[in-house]
């Protein structure tokens, strides 16, 4: 894995649920361990100069902050399990957009599918191109990234020693 | 005059977003339909009298773009002011639909920025006194 990549995978994911949900976080210096069964997962599948999909794992307890903090709801409210997943879905939406032009530039043009919800285990991501972690205040966030082709044929002006790319 | 406005995105949270940031706005607002793809979107546009149309791009079904292009086809349509909001990064894409006149929001954004682009494309006299 491109320790760039991963370095950039972990800002604007964290950049992204402090402006969209106002949850602050922490970047993981090492893989924390994480409980799968308590995670819930979503991916979303995006095609253009180059393909591939991102990944972002959020524990299930830190879905309803996540609601309610995106809606302006109410403390205390009870948003369905629905509107939780959509903004999960939502989450990853905006990480995966912010994130493509920052790797391609942006003068590229990507097509991002809709947001799916996941089980683990998938093959695909046994071997992702980059992955991050950061501490919520109720657990760990881990998002990872698959590309069709290496980083280095997707991305030539990325180096193991570059410095961050440009945004 | 009150204001009828169309959001369509694929995601509820999202719409429910916008429209809180709208509402919150000062704008004078008379209906809110909403629309989760670019299909539903052009059939609200023939049930409803919209004047603003707030739209995503990437959507199952028909893109917001494609839902564009088909309100630019028809007279009773192209004129309705349009704004794009959306995680669009890419700046080829973005001066394609500002060509067309429309603005664009980038997600994630502010009600501030909801509210300035709004009062752009309709004018300040939409507004409440408070926030014109």
């Amino acid at each position: 894995m491109n320790p760039m990549l991963n370095h950039k995978l972990v800002e604007v994911t964290a950049d992204t649920l402090e402006k969209l949900a106002f949850i602050f976080t922490f970047p993981a210096e090492e893989a924390p361990v994480i409980d799968e069964q308590s995670q819930e997962i979503v991916r979303v599948d995006f095609s253009g100069p180059f393909g591939g999909g991102m990944e972002l794992s959020l524990p299930s307890s830190a879905l309803g902050e996540l609601a309610v903090n995106m809606l302006g709801a109410e403390e205390g409210e009870d948003l369905s399990p629905e509107q939780q997943r959509d903004a999960l879905k939502e989450l990853i939406n905006v990480v995966c957009g912010n994130l493509l032009p920052i790797l391609a530039g942006h003068a590229e043009e990507f097509n991002l599918r809709p947001p799916y919800l996941a089980c683990s285990g998938s093959q695909a991501w046994n071997d992702p191109a980059a992955v991050g972690y950061l501490i919520l205040e109720n657990g760990v966030c881990r998002v990872r990234m698959r590309l069709d082709r290496s980083p280095e044929q997707c991305l030539p002006g990325l180096g193991p020693t570059d410095g961050p790319l440009s945004n | 005059m009150a204001v009828n406005i169309l959001i369509v995105d694929d995601s509820g949270v999202m719409r429910s977003m916008i429209q809180k940031s709208v509402q919150m706005s000062g704008l004078q607002i008379g209906e809110i339909h909403q629309a989760a793809n670019g299909r539903e979107g052009l059939d609200a546009l023939d049930q409803h009298w919209i004047d603003l149309v707030i739209t995503d791009i990437n959507m199952p079904v028909m893109t917001g773009e494609e839902m564009i292009g088909q309100m630019h086809e028809r007279p009773d349509l192209k004129t309705i002011p349009t704004i794009v909001v959306s995680t669009e990064g890419s700046q080829t894409r973005i001066e394609r639909l500002k060509r067309k006149g429309l603005k664009f929001i980038h997600k994630p954004f502010t009600p501030e920025k909801i509210r300035d682009t709004v009062k752009d494309v309709l004018g300040s006299e939409v507004f409440n006194e408070p926030n014109a």
